[in-house]
C-alpha cells in the first residue's frame, strides 16, 4: 500500500508547529511516531494536503518528576521511554505497565504518550481499506450516515484503544495543549468526547504538549490489566486501571478509582467505587460488587474481536483481580 | 513535490531525490536497492520491515524517508562486520532458525538491539522482546534458541 501525496512539514518548534496549524489546520495531520496515522493513510481513510510531523520537536520528549508538582511527562516521550523511567515504575506502576503493553519493541519505540491519549477510535468496519469500505455504505465515522457495526442507527461505536489514558486517567493526569491562540490544561479525562467519530477534543490548530501527574499520596497502589486474544501486541479488548491508597497499618482503603478503556468509544470512570470501598479494608463482598458495577459500566458493541459480552466479562475479572493485587500488596 | 535528501545507511551515505510520501520500507528497497529488508504487511502488523534507526528497532513501513535526515541508519546488510558474521546470524544458521527467511532480517535486527541492551535475557524477556517480528514458518522455538545460544557467545 503506498501512502497518498502529501506535502511534508517539519517544523522545529511548538510555535512554529501552532502558526502552521492557525493557517492549515483543516487540511493538516499531525505526526508523532505516525503507527497509527501512516496505516491510516495508507488505507487512504485520512488523504490530508500536509503532513506535520512533531516528531522533530526538541525537548518535547522529556519526563521529570518533582516532588511537589509531580510527573511531568514531554507528550513526545515514547513508549518504552515510559515503561523503563524508573519513577514510572516506582510511583506510577499502572502507567509503566500501560506503556509496555501497548506493542511490539519497534512500536514503543515509535509510538509516543501524546499520539496513544490522541489515538483514533477502532472499528472493524473502519480500519479497512478503501478498497473493502467501498462495499458497504459510507459509516458516521467517515461522514455518511449509518453504522455498519450495528447495521443502523446514528451514532458511532468505534472503541477507543488506547492503553495510557485508563493508567492516566487513574492517577489524575492533567494534559497541556498548545495552539497560536495560548496554551490551555484539561483534566485527561476531560479529553475525551465519548463520540466514537470524533473521540478526542482537541481543534485541529491544537497540539498536545505535555502531561502531568500530581505525586501520588503514601500507599497508592496502582495496576493496569490489558485483556486482548495473543499474550502480546495487539490493540486492548478490554482493559482496566485502577488505583487504590490504602493505609500501611490498618489495611483500610482510603481512596479507590477503576477506569475501563477498550470497552466503548472513551475510556470510563466507573462510578460508585469509592462508595462501595473507602472507609474499609478491601474484602469480599465488596472487590465482586465493585466488579460488577465495572462489568456493568462496560458498554461494547460487536466491531472488535471478542464478543461483547466476553469483553465485559473481562472488565469484571479484572477489576477483581487487581482488587485481589491490592489486597495482597499491602 | 520530489526532494533532496541524503539519507546514513550502514555508515555510507545516500543522495536521494525522493517523494515525501515514501517510506524508508521503499526507498531502501526500490531507491537504494538494499532488498535485505523485506515488504510483508506493510502496515506496522509483522516486523519483517525491521531496522534500526539510532540504535533503536523501528518500523521501515511507518517511517518516512524524508523525517531520517542525520540518523543513523542499520539495516540487515550492515549487521556482519566485514567478512565476519554477527553472533546471531551465525546462531540463526547453527540453530535452524531459518526457514523460507522472511522473517529473519527483521528478527535479527529486534533480536541484535535486545541484546544490546539486555546482553542475558531470560527466555520470558526473549520472547516478548520478538514478540513485534511474526514468523509463519518456525514456530518460533528455534529462533528463541538462537537468540540464547547468541547471548553466551556474547
Amino acid at each position: 500500500m503506498r501512502l497518498p501525496n502529501i506535502q511534508y512539514v517539519e517544523p522545529g518548534s511548538t510555535q512554529e508547529a501552532s502558526a502552521f496549524l492557525a493557517d492549515h489546520a483543516q487540511e493538516s495531520k499531525v505526526m508523532a511516531g505516525g503507527t497509527d496515522l501512516l496505516p491510516s493513510m495508507k488505507q487512504k481513510i485520512f488523504k490530508p494536503e500536509y503532513l506535520v510531523n512533531l516528531g522533530a520537536i526538541p525537548n518535547l520528549d522529556t519526563i521529570e518528576f518533582d516532588e511537589q508538582s509531580g510527573l511531568r511527562i514531554g507528550a513526545l516521550a515514547t513508549l518504552s521511554a515510559i515503561e523503563r523511567e524508573p519513577v514510572i515504575l516506582e510511583k506510577y506502576p499502572a502507567v509503566a505497565q500501560a506503556a509496555h503493553a501497548v506493542g511490539a519493541m519497534q512500536l514503543k519505540w515509535m509510538g509516543t504518550v501524546g499520539g496513544n491519549l490522541c489515538l483514533d477510535t477502532r472499528c472493524y468496519y473502519y480500519n479497512q481499506s478503501d478498497f473493502w469500505r467501498r462495499c458497504r455504505p459510507t459509516c458516521i465515522k467517515m461522514g455518511g450516515d449509518t453504522c455498519n457495526a450495528i447495521g443502523g442507527g446514528n451514532k458511532c461505536f468505534a472503541v477507543f484503544s488506547g492503553d495510557l489514558a485508563p493508567a492516566l486517567i487513574a492517577m489524575d493526569a492533567n494534559i497541556s495543549l498548545l495552539s497560536a491562540k495560548g496554551e490551555r490544561t484539561l483534566a485527561l479525562n476531560d479529553l475525551y468526547s465519548g463520540d466514537g467519530a470524533q473521540p478526542v477534543s482537541i481543534s485541529p490548530e491544537e497540539i498536545l504538549t505535555c502531561i502531568e501527574v500530581p505525586k501520588p499520596p503514601e500507599g497508592t497502589f496502582s495496576t493496569y490489566l490489558k485483556y486482548r486474544i495473543r499474550q502480546s501486541i495487539d490493540f486492548p479488548l478490554a482493559g482496566v486501571a485502577v488505583r487504590l491508597v490504602i493505609d500501611g497499618n490498618d489495611k483500610v482503603c482510603h481512596d479507590a478509582k477503576v477506569v475501563i478503556g477498550a470497552v466503548g468509544p472513551r475510556p470510563v470512570e466507573v462510578n460508585g467505587i469509592k462508595e462501595l470501598l473507602v472507609g474499609k479494608k478491601l474484602e469480599s463482598p465488596a472487590i465482586e460488587q465493585a466488579a460488577l458495577l465495572a462489568q456493568k459500566a462496560a458498554k461494547p458493541v460487536d466491531n472488535a474481536a471478542g464478543s461483547p459480552s466476553y469483553r465485559k466479562l473481562m472488565i469484571k475479572i479484572f477489576v477483581e483481580k487487581a482488587l485481589g493485587q491490592a489486597t495482597a500488596s499491602v | 513535490m520530489k526532494e533532496v535528501i541524503e539519507l546514513l545507511i550502514n555508515g555510507e551515505s545516500h543522495e536521494l531525490f525522493i517523494e515525501p510520501k515514501m517510506t524508508l520500507l521503499e526507498v531502501l528497497r526500490e531507491e537504494i536497492g538494499l532488498t535485505g529488508t523485506k515488504e510483508v504487511c506493510d502496515m506496522g502488523s509483522c516486523g519483517a520491515c525491521t531496522v534500526l534507526i539510532d540504535k533503536r528497532p523501528v518500523l521501515g513501513c511507518l517511517t518516512l524517508a524524508v523525517s531520517c535526515k542525520g540518523k543513523e541508519i542499520t539495516t540487515i546488510e550492515g549487521v556482519r562486520s566485514g567478512e565476519q558474521l554477527h553472533p546471531l546470524q551465525s546462531s540463526f544458521i547453527e540453530k535452524g532458525a531459518i526457514q523460507c527467511g522472511m522473517c529473519t532480517p527483521g528478527m535479527i535486527l529486534t533480536s541484535k538491539a535486545l541484546l544490546d541492551e539486555n546482553p542475558h535475557p531470560t527466555e520470558m524477556e526473549i520472547r516478548e522482546a520478538i514478540s513485534g517480528n511474526l514468523c509463519r514458518c518456525t514456530g518460533y522455538v528455534k529462533i528463541v534458541e538462537a537468540i540464547q545460544v547468541a547471548s553466551e557467545m556474547g
